[in-house]
């Protein structure tokens, strides 16, 4: 029954896209920074996954605790070395950095690891049933894993110190500074926090999906359509968002074609954008 | 006054541009033609982007449409190419009429990812509707015997594009596009009507680059989506506007430049460490020199300061009172 | 009055639950000087951003000269002869002075728009700093530069927001001296500030407002003495 096929399919897609989405919707909460290459630090984390398990055969959880971290580092850098001193500058300055970083990352990643695609065989193999559908086991681990983490987050974010004082910063950031929060680091953890997050997405992509350098890119329109339409700054927002249009690109290549099927993300995000720019949980983003 | 005038700047460019097609090697044409062509779609994406404000990155999409409609002419009717690149033309201007007044009442950040997203769906769109474009195969063209032709109409094109940004800078609808650009809901408050401003230079930064495709089409003898509508000919071109000066006369043209012999320097090896390069320049040219070259030579005095209209009245203004 | 310039009516307006004006009604009679005062957040800086037309009324309406502005752009109604400045000023800081003033000019003429803007600038006495950039002016500079700006839309009834704030007291003579000058010219001055003294010194009616409501209406020396003034400012 391809319905239920469609709507699984969809869904479980739509949890990577939800870790990424928050991922990103988190750095823009805080920062106010639209991490132009947070796609790209999933390609490279899912890359690095493929190197670390077939590569050096290392077992898969050394690429489940590694590359986060990793990419929380490669973050923390990032922060301190461009975005912080470009804070006060108009967006569209950290747009265009995160722009430019995205290239940088995209074609070091084409020599490192060529243009071709990779994959990893071998981990997570094989189907289970649900429902009466055949439902691939690496993608329904890496769905769960992806959901896991992102609520996982999200309860941070409502019930610890650190997620109090990243709201704060969030919605007030001169207010928060006023009342003791330390914003630098505040803005160091989080843009840490959320390239952390795109990495693990990375490394559950790995199993699930073919992938290669380019990968990036096709994701990061994907991931600003899930921020648009889930409502910019809304981490709920996101989540629902994420899972909408999994089912949304799913049932639309089903109909029309892989390309167009993914055609329609975007389409959804242009309507989005120009009729109800606030999205389904957000603030407004309006001229 | 000190410094040079643009004017003499851009003299000199079009007398080098005159002579070359006579003295220069079939490789120097082939290198000029893809500068001019960079030229044109920066001095475009400035207009909109440099002077109004509304950076965005999605200006390659409009460069697609014009390469498949051209294309799809010459390949089905016959039609010879400098017609072709008209109608490319107007097909951009026709496209970007309605897309402007949707897209430009978005805030900034999210005007430049719509754009960017719209240039993901048209190649989604010459990708999936093969049974028109060709998809992923694209479309073969007849190649040209001599390049010099397609050299003149881009050479002249991108004369063109810099004389009216001179004219632009100059005028007082310069000043209401950096007016938009300084402080939007200000100028709409004295009076200005921005969206007819805005919608006006975004249609006129379509136009050109919709012609330019069309004639790379011809000029590669071969059109496909990834290089219709290549991202990287995006970036590219912004980091050309960026880093010789946004909002200037001629920071598209040193950007141009620059950048142009960087990618026949690097290209030999690979075009990944190209991009990259590229890459880098932007970064740094946001980081530490976010007005670019131009704009950092007129503090220097290097160059003429722009818009000399508004600055000899006020000192012929002084005289008199004197 | 009779046939004012500037008629706000019942004009009431919410943000986010909370209410910034409530039910408020103006008049401003032409070729007067009118003053609004009030404590701070009592919705002056709304009132002027609906007369202006960056905001919209929740209820209520607007007349310049007799025409509604309902459905009208800020831009159109500048076309109405309604001009402003800002409480922060809000020069174009990438152009000179000159050019500030330029761009914002009517009409096609080129020599017209600069020759007016030099006459400005001259009657503002601020003729020598045309060349400076917006971003390197004084505070006091800037101020008066915004007022030309506004000038330059030929206006007929000009809106200042706190146009003496912060400003030492010999330029606020000047400026009054100015405003003077534009009333004399026909030009409708209607402004809102905090420097009493002034308020009260020069214009022909005061509004004042709290927490969003008209709280008091009338010639300075009444306002003065009027209790729920004294009450809502101290």
């Amino acid at each position: 029954m391809p319905v239920a096929d469609l709507l699984i399919g969809g869904i479980l897609l739509g949890g990577v896209y939800a870790l990424m989405a928050c991922g990103l919707n988190l750095i823009f909460g805080v920062m106010r920074v639209i991490n132009f290459a947070h796609g790209d630090i999933l390609a490279i984390s899912a890359l690095s996954t493929v190197s670390i398990a077939v590569g050096l055969k290392l077992p898969f959880w050394v690429a489940i605790v590694f590359v986060p971290i990793g990419c929380a580092a490669f973050g923390a850098l990032i922060q301190v070395l461009i975005l912080r001193r470009i804070e006060g500058a108009p967006m569209i300055m950290s747009l265009l950095a995160t722009y430019a970083l995205s290239t940088i990352l995209v074609n070091v990643a084409i020599l490192i690891w060529g243009g071709g695609y990779s994959g990893l065989p071998g981990v997570l193999s094989g189907s289970i049933r649900i429902i009466g559908v055949n439902v691939s086991l690496s993608r329904l681990v890496s769905f769960v894993c992806a959901i896991g983490v992102s609520l996982a987050v999200w309860w941070m974010l409502e019930y610890t110190r650190f997620g109090r004082a990243v709201r704060s910063v969030s919605a007030a950031p001169e207010l928060a500074s006023i009342s003791g929060i330390a914003i630098e680091r505040v803005r160091l953890a989080t843009f840490a926090l959320g390239t952390a997050m795109a990495g693990f997405a990375g490394v559950l992509v790995a199993p699930a999906f073919a992938i290669d350098p380019q990968l990036g890119s096709r994701f990061i329109i994907k991931a600003f359509a899930v921020i648009i339409v889930g409502g910019m700054g809304s981490y709920p927002g996101a989540i629902l968002a994420a899972l909408l249009l999994g089912v949304v690109e799913v049932v639309g290549s089903y109909f029309a074609g892989a390309v167009i099927g993914s055609a329609f993300l975007f389409l959804l995000m242009l309507a989005v954008l120009l009729v109800r720019p606030r999205g389904l949980l957000g603030a407004g983003v309006r001229a | 006054m000190k410094g040079i005038n643009p004017l003499a700047i851009i003299g000199v460019a079009a007398i080098v541009a005159i002579v070359l097609p006579f003295v220069g090697s079939d490789y120097a044409i082939s290198f000029s033609i893809q500068l001019l062509i960079f030229l044109v779609l920066a001095a475009s994406w400035n207009w909109i982007g440099g002077y109004a404000g509304y950076t965005h990155f999605g200006q390659v999409g409009f460069f697609g449409i014009g390469a498949y409609v051209g294309s799809l002419l010459n390949f089905h009717y016959g039609m010879p190419w400098y017609l072709a690149a008209i109608i490319a033309a107007l097909a951009g201007a026709a496209v970007a009429i309605p897309l402007g007044g949707a897209m430009l009442r978005l805030k900034g950040p999210f005007f430049a990812i719509g754009m960017f997203g719209l240039a993901r769906v048209l190649e989604a769109f010459a990708l999936g509707f093969d049974s028109i474009t060709g998809g992923g195969t694209g479309i073969y063209l007849k190649p040209v015997s001599d390049l010099r032709p397609l050299y003149w109409a881009v050479a002249g094109v991108a004369m063109i594009m810099v004389l009216l940004t001179w004219r632009l800078d100059n005028s007082r609808l310069g000043l209401k596009l950096l007016a938009i650009r300084e402080d939007e809901s200000a100028a709409e408050s004295l009076g200005l009507p921005t969206t007819r401003l805005k919608i006006g230079t975004f249609v006129a930064s379509a136009i050109a680059p919709a012609a330019m495709g069309s004639i790379y089409a011809v000029y590669l003898g071969f059109i496909d989506p990834p290089t219709a509508f290549a991202p990287n000919m995006e970036l590219t071109t912004i980091a050309m506007v960026l880093l010789g000066g946004m909002g200037t006369v001629l920071g598209p043209l040193v950007g141009a430049i620059v950048l142009s012999v960087v990618n026949e320097v690097l290209w030999a090896s690979y075009p990944q460490i190209y991009l990259a390069c590229v890459g880098v320049i932007v970064l740094l040219a946001v980081l530490f020199m976010p007005r670019g070259i131009v704009s950092l030579g007129m503090k220097k005095g290097w160059f003429r300061i722009g818009r000399p209209q508004f600055r000899r009245l006020a000192a012929r203004k002084e005289q008199a009172a004197a | 009055m009779s046939d004012p310039i500037l008629a706000v009516e019942n004009v009431s307006k919410r943000f986010a639950g909370r209410v910034a004006l409530d039910s408020v009604s103006i008049e401003v009679a032409p070729g007067s000087i009118t003053g609004m005062i009030g404590p701070n957040g009592s919705g002056k800086s709304t009132l002027f951003n609906i007369v202006a037309g960056t905001l919209r009324p929740d209820q209520g309406r607007v007349l310049v000269t007799g025409q509604n502005t309902g459905s009208s752009s800020a831009a159109e109604i500048c076309g109405l002869g309604v001009a402003r400045t800002f409480q922060i000023s809000r020069l174009f800081a990438e152009m000179t002075v000159l050019e500030n003033l330029v761009a914002v000019a009517r009409g096609r003429d080129d020599r017209a728009a600069i020759s007016l803007a030099l006459e400005l600038l001259d009657f503002l006495e601020i003729g020598d700093i045309a060349d400076r950039w917006g971003a390197e002016l004084s505070y006091g500079q800037r101020k008066l530069v915004e007022i030309a700006r506004a000038l330059m839309l030929q206006p007929k009834i000009m809106l200042l927001d706190e146009p003496f704030a912060g400003v030492n007291p010999r330029l606020q003579n000047r400026i009054v001296e100015h405003l003077r000058a534009l009333c004399a010219r026909g030009i409708t001055v209607f402004f809102i500030d905090h420097e009493m003294r002034i308020v009260l010194g020069e214009c022909d009616l005061v509004y004042v407002l709290a927490e969003g409501r008209l709280i008091a209406r009338g010639d300075p020396q009444s306002v003065r003495n009027d209790a729920k003034v004294l009450q809502a400012y101290f």
